[in-house]
């Protein structure tokens, strides 16, 4: 029998080695509650669906245009613009484009469909691999993601949860009994500047860690070091004192260094960005974050490191 | 940026492997080189070049007479023996072998090389009456002979065939084990034991050009060694006097004697080889060294007894080294000294025994510093046997070297997926005597990765060469070709005609079933096609091409007083290897998914699209690229379709046999560079490709089709294999191709960049011996692949761009973006 839960993904990402120990199958899940001003993945953000055109991919066949009863499609000096308030999401454009210009952001999957393929990679996934769930936010989709995440637990795969912390808790209490570890995002300790950047304060996300600590779970903390957002030695050691202060058992705090890779993915939504022109971090200050957080908890602390890309030094 | 910062540079090495391999790569500027050197009987009939040794490369029609000509102008003619053309064609090309080697091949000494042995390229007479070398031309060269037919094959876009050398490991440990005088004692005996009648036949003739040819490497050691006395004697360095006498020590005993420890054992194991390559005339084509660290292992010990320094052992080595590069000497004057894909003398390493424990010894690790410390250096080429049992420090030393390397220095081989298929084999065979559970992990690889049994195995590994698409274009138009071709030699067209059997019209495939049936029926009478064709040049070589100095190192020859060439080893197949695989079921793919399942179009339409390389079709084509399912994404559906095809070629392929030498054929999937050139001579296929763009190659998805990442790809390779099942050839691996499949991924750099991704990438390699094919090559991205994704999107929609909790396809990066990722590449700093 067909279980009747669907889940609202992105896409599928087989052999990921940047969600988690070993190698990993992630789910993109769509939908997030928080609105951080950096985001990268900004099609994650919304629940519903989307579609954007990829300029390379097209060929200008114009098949989309005749398709769409909205008439919400035009092309403007050889680029396809769509009127995102005409637009209807009936995907007949995306269904008829010949070359997958025209791609849908965001499917709703029967979990049976999903389970059967993320099991595909189950030899690969060794002694610490698995499956993440990220996103998006794959808490909002707490229900489903539970029987998801049961079936893969009963078939001998590790799921962790890429989360940002922002849903009530009995959501994670939803996914506890199958999930082997969280990765945890804490972006800055300041609940103003939280709400100021995210669009929501920080109480919840800090008391479901807290909360979650008990459950004895691996816990991975990873906070994104953003240019004039979170870069700051003050919210680092902040960040550090409430993790050491609640004991929180963490096995891994990654700094991740901001990226400007999203640049391309906000200019096809139609949306733009604070970010757009920023640069990227400079590689002195990622090590110095990293030290100003192992200080809290002493100089030895390799549990703390960064990870990303860093400016190229000029030459 | 011309400089690449990332490339591999030879590190560690001792002044005399260094200086050895720079004098190698001096190439034209050396004074000494291993170009050919010619011999001839001095006869007017006479000739040297085997044209049918280069029938499967058939590019290279076009030069034979200037080879032939040139060949016989630089040849010194020999003084023979008066009784010579008394003798048997056998003992001819044995006595005349020995000739030469004996008394007029050059023999000289290189400043601080430790091994004797060079100049070994070299081009000999047929040895043919005149009444032989005329009936031989009519058989290649006659109107009907095997290089017509060929041409006709391989414009029509059928492929290549041809009966080629080497290919084979011979029996190198039982040479170091017991010497060529137990060789030449079972000779002996077994000549003793026959009637006078078969002493009089071809087989009394074998067994006595063998006993000829197993003295050759007797004659030429003493030559050696008087050499080595000679320049001791002149010497005023004190070390090298002692080592020049020491390498004259050696040759007094090997390769005769048996091997006393590590240096006499590889001073036997060089020369021995060097002259299996000297008698085919032709440099190292696939004459493969099998499991060296394995039988090596003894006399390294033996030698550790006695005191040597592990420095020592990698002096020999890189001696070793050396020598075996000096092989593309024969063609230095064509450029990049002479390196041609078409050589490899290939070895293995590691590898399970019978129970699944892991063989692995210090002489492994060695062999794997050796080749880290000498790299890049092309020979001998190394081939690492991992299964499920190998070793943590083994893999991190396999994974330490890919990241160092701009890829692996070496290819990677699955046991539990290659003994599957060498099992298959011996069941399918009837062979079960000769390759069995007690066994196969004895199994070794020759040429590129193809795997055979060691000693006693001429699976003939490039011989056939088949384009699976043609079966396609035959499918679509009842047997017949779809468009016109070109013969490029004569510039004639080869007009549309019939050569399959009649199938039926596309108009009346009601079903997707009609369709795939009738590619079956095509795919059958390519593979009796390609028998038949070889049929040709197999006959010639076992007639008029005989080796009996290779027959003496191959088990099976002296009991049937055969000629290895004759079907004499105990194992005798010859494979057909498929090419263009993944087009072709990309292809059969986009017919079910346009034609039957949503109608897109008619085959008609379809086909008028081929015949016009898409021209004017362009949505059509982008929906046969985008929308149809393709092979190599671990689809189910697609996956399903390339395993049943696969299957069909491979049984298929058991139900012929050569009717002169009695050789069974057996599949594989090797397709070297063919995979280009048939891009260009078969028309445009159903899955989007154009005329000119290249087929895939080998085992592998179609270019840039493998969006779903290298372990999709790894698991759709293993499915077409055969996948696994409650009944496994080997355990519960099935494998179709005992020959293996070749597989090639490339991955980014930044997947090898810290400890924790090299354990990742560990991660990989254990889930690929479970769900992966036979055989790995693993390259890794440079950042001129990335430049040429700008240019050519349409070919790397696979290719990902990971930073952590981001991710996109590299082509939908905007250019900007794509430049920093390309700079960031090229400094190795992601």
């Amino acid at each position: 029998m067909a279980s009747s839960e669907t889940i609202r993904i992105l896409n599928i990402q087989r052999m990921s080695t940047e969600d988690g120990p070993g190698l990993r199958t992630t789910v993109f899940f769509k939908g997030c509650p928080l609105r951080c001003e950096w985001c990268h993945n900004p099609e994650s953000l919304s629940y519903s669906l989307e579609k954007e055109w990829i300029e390379t991919s097209c060929i200008r066949c114009l098949i989309c245009l005749k398709h769409c009863p909205e008439g919400a499609l035009s092309l403007v000096d050889g680029q396809i613009i769509i009127n995102r308030n005409l637009c209807s999401q009936c995907r007949k454009c995306v269904v008829n484009c010949p070359t997958e210009a025209m791609k849908a952001l965001g499917v709703d999957k029967d979990v049976d469909w999903l389970f059967q393929d993320l099991i595909k990679d189950k030899a690969y996934f060794g002694t610490s691999g698995g499956v993440t769930f990220s996103g998006g936010e794959a808490l909002i989709q707490a229900k489903a993601a539970a029987v998801l995440a049961e079936k893969l637990k009963s078939a001998g795969i590790k799921v962790a949860i890429d989360t940002c912390g922002h849903v009530p808790y009995h959501h994670f209490e939803m996914l506890l009994p199958h999930v082997e570890m969280f990765l945890y995002d804490l972006k800055l300790i300041d609940s103003k500047q939280h709400e100021a950047l995210t669009k929501e304060p920080n109480q919840l996300i800090l008391d479901n860690l807290i909360r979650l600590n008990q459950a004895k779970k691996t816990i991975w903390i990873r906070t994104p070091i953003i240019p004039g957002a979170t870069d700051n030695e003050t919210n680092i050691t902040g960040i550090a004192s409430f993790i050491k202060e609640n004991q929180i058992c963490f096995e891994r705090w990654e700094l991740c260094a901001f990226n400007n890779l999203g640049k391309d993915k906000y200019r096809r939504l139609g949306i733009p960005w604070r970010y757009d022109e920023a640069k990227l971090m400079e590689k002195k200050t990622m090590e110095q974050l990293t030290m100003a957080a192992r200080k809290v908890f002493g100089d030895e602390e390799r549990r703390i490191i960064w990870t990303g890309a860093t400016r190229l030094e000029e030459n | 940026m011309s400089e690449n910062k990332l490339m591999k540079e030879p590190k560690n090495l001792s002044f005399r492997v260094k200086w050895l391999r720079d004098f190698y790569f001096e190439g034209t500027k050396r004074n000494w080189n291993n170009q050919y050197t010619c011999y001839s009987t001095g006869t007017e009939w006479d000739f040297l070049f085997d044209e049918t040794t280069y029938y499967i490369v058939p590019e290279t029609i076009p030069f034979y007479q200037t080879f032939t000509s040139s060949t016989l102008q630089a040849a010194k003619t020999i003084p023979l023996p008066d009784d010579f053309w008394q003798h048997s064609l056998k003992e001819r090309r044995a006595l005349f072998f020995r000739e030469v080697c004996g008394k007029h091949l050059p023999v000289e000494l290189l400043p601080y090389d430790l091994l004797c042995g060079g100049r070994f390229n070299m081009m000999t007479s047929h040895c043919l009456l005149k009444s032989e070398a005329k009936k031989r031309a009519k058989a290649t060269t006659g109107k009907k002979g095997a290089r017509n037919a060929l041409l006709d094959y391989y414009y029509y876009g059928f492929g290549n065939v041809g009966s080629t050398c080497g290919h084979l490991i011979p029996y190198y440990q039982r040479v170091l084990d017991q010497g060529f005088v137990s060789i030449h004692k079972e000779l002996e005996d077994r000549y003793f034991s026959m009637s006078d009648k078969e002493k009089k036949g071809s087989k009394g003739a074998q067994i006595r050009a063998m006993m000829i040819a197993s003295e050759t490497p007797k004659i030429l050691a003493e030559r050696y060694r008087e050499k080595c006395l000679e320049k001791a004697g002149k010497e005023s360095d004190s070390l090298r006097k002692e080592e020049l006498k020491l390498m004259a020590t050696n040759l007094e005993r090997v390769p005769w004697n048996p091997a006393k420890d590590f240096y006499q054992a590889v001073q036997s194991l060089w020369l021995t080889h060097m002259l299996v390559m000297a008698e085919e005339n032709y440099p190292g084509p696939g004459v493969s060294f099998g499991r060296l660290d394995q039988y090596l292992y003894p006399y390294y010990l033996e030698s550790k007894k006695a005191g040597i320094s592990d420095d020592m052992i990698k002096e020999i080595l890189g001696c070793f080294w050396f020598h075996c590069n000096t092989a593309y000497d024969a063609q230095i004057r064509v450029g990049n000294n002479g390196i041609t894909a078409g050589f490899g003398q290939l070895f293995n390493l590691s590898g399970r025994d019978k129970d699944g424990n892991d063989q692995s010894n210090e002489l492994t690790y060695l062999f794997l510093e050796v080749i880290d410390e000498i790299t890049p250096m092309l020979e001998p080429k190394p081939n690492v046997r991992l299964h499920k049992n190998t070793p943590e420090p083994l893999l991190d030393k396999v994974v330490d070297m890919i990241a160092n390397s701009q890829g692996a220095p070496f290819l990677l081989n699955f046991d539990e997926r290659s003994m599957a298929g060498m099992l298959r084999e011996a069941r399918l065979a009837g062979k079960t005597d000769l390759i069995n559970e007690a066994n196969v992990h004895e199994y070794a690889c020759v040429g590129c990765l193809e795997n055979t049994m060691v000693g006693n195995d001429r699976s003939g590994t490039v011989d056939n060469n088949l384009y699976f698409y043609k079966a396609v274009e035959l499918a679509l138009n009842e047997g017949q070709d779809l468009v016109p071709k070109h013969n490029d030699l004569t510039g004639k067209v080869l007009p549309i005609k019939r050569h399959g059997p009649h199938t039926e019209p596309t108009r009346e495939m009601l079903t997707f079933r009609d369709f795939i049936d009738a590619v079956k029926i095509q795919t059958s009478f390519l593979i009796k096609h390609s028998v038949d064709l070889y049929e040709k040049s197999e006959a010639i070589r076992a007639k008029y091409g005989n080796t009996p100095y290779l027959s003496t190192l191959i088990k099976g020859t002296a009991q049937s007083a055969k000629d290895v060439t004759e079907g004499g080893a105990e194992l005798r197949f010859v494979t057909i290897e498929g090419v263009t695989f993944a087009t072709t079921i990309d292809s059969i793919l986009a017919i079910k998914y346009l034609i039957y399942d949503t109608k897109e179009c008619d085959f008609d339409t379809l086909k008028d699209a081929l015949i016009h390389n898409w021209e004017g079709y362009e949505v059509l084509r982008a929906k046969a690229i985008n929308k149809a399912p393709k092979y190599g994404q671990n689809n189910e559906e697609a996956d399903e379709l390339a395993r049943d095809f696969m299957e069909f070629f491979a049984e298929e392929c058991w139900k012929h046999k050569t009717k002169s030498t009695d050789r069974q054929f057996r599949p594989g999937m090797l397709s070297w560079n063919y995979w280009a050139s048939a891009g260009f001579i078969l028309p445009a296929s159903p899955d989007g490709r154009k005329q000119g763009e290249f087929f895939s190659n080998a085992i592998c998805p179609a270019n840039g089709r493998d969006i779903n990442g290298p372990t999709a790809n790894s698991n759709s390779v293993g499915m077409a294999l055969g996948g696994k099942s409650p009944e496994g050839d080997f355990e519960d691996y099935v494998n179709y191709l005992p020959n293996g499949a070749s597989h090639t991924i490339t991955f980014n750099a930044s997947l090898l960049n810290n400890p924790d991704h090299k354990d990742k990438f560990k991660a990989f390699l254990r889930g690929y011996i479970e769900n992966g094919g036979s055989a790995l090559q693993i390259n890794v991205l440079d950042p001129e692949m990335l430049k040429d994704a700008q240019e050519h999107p349409e070919d790397y929609k696979h290719l990902l761009v990971r930073v952590t909790g981001y991710n996109a396809y590299f082509v939908t990066v905007g250019r900007e973006l794509q430049n920093e990722i390309i700079a960031r590449e090229s400094h190795g700093k992601f």
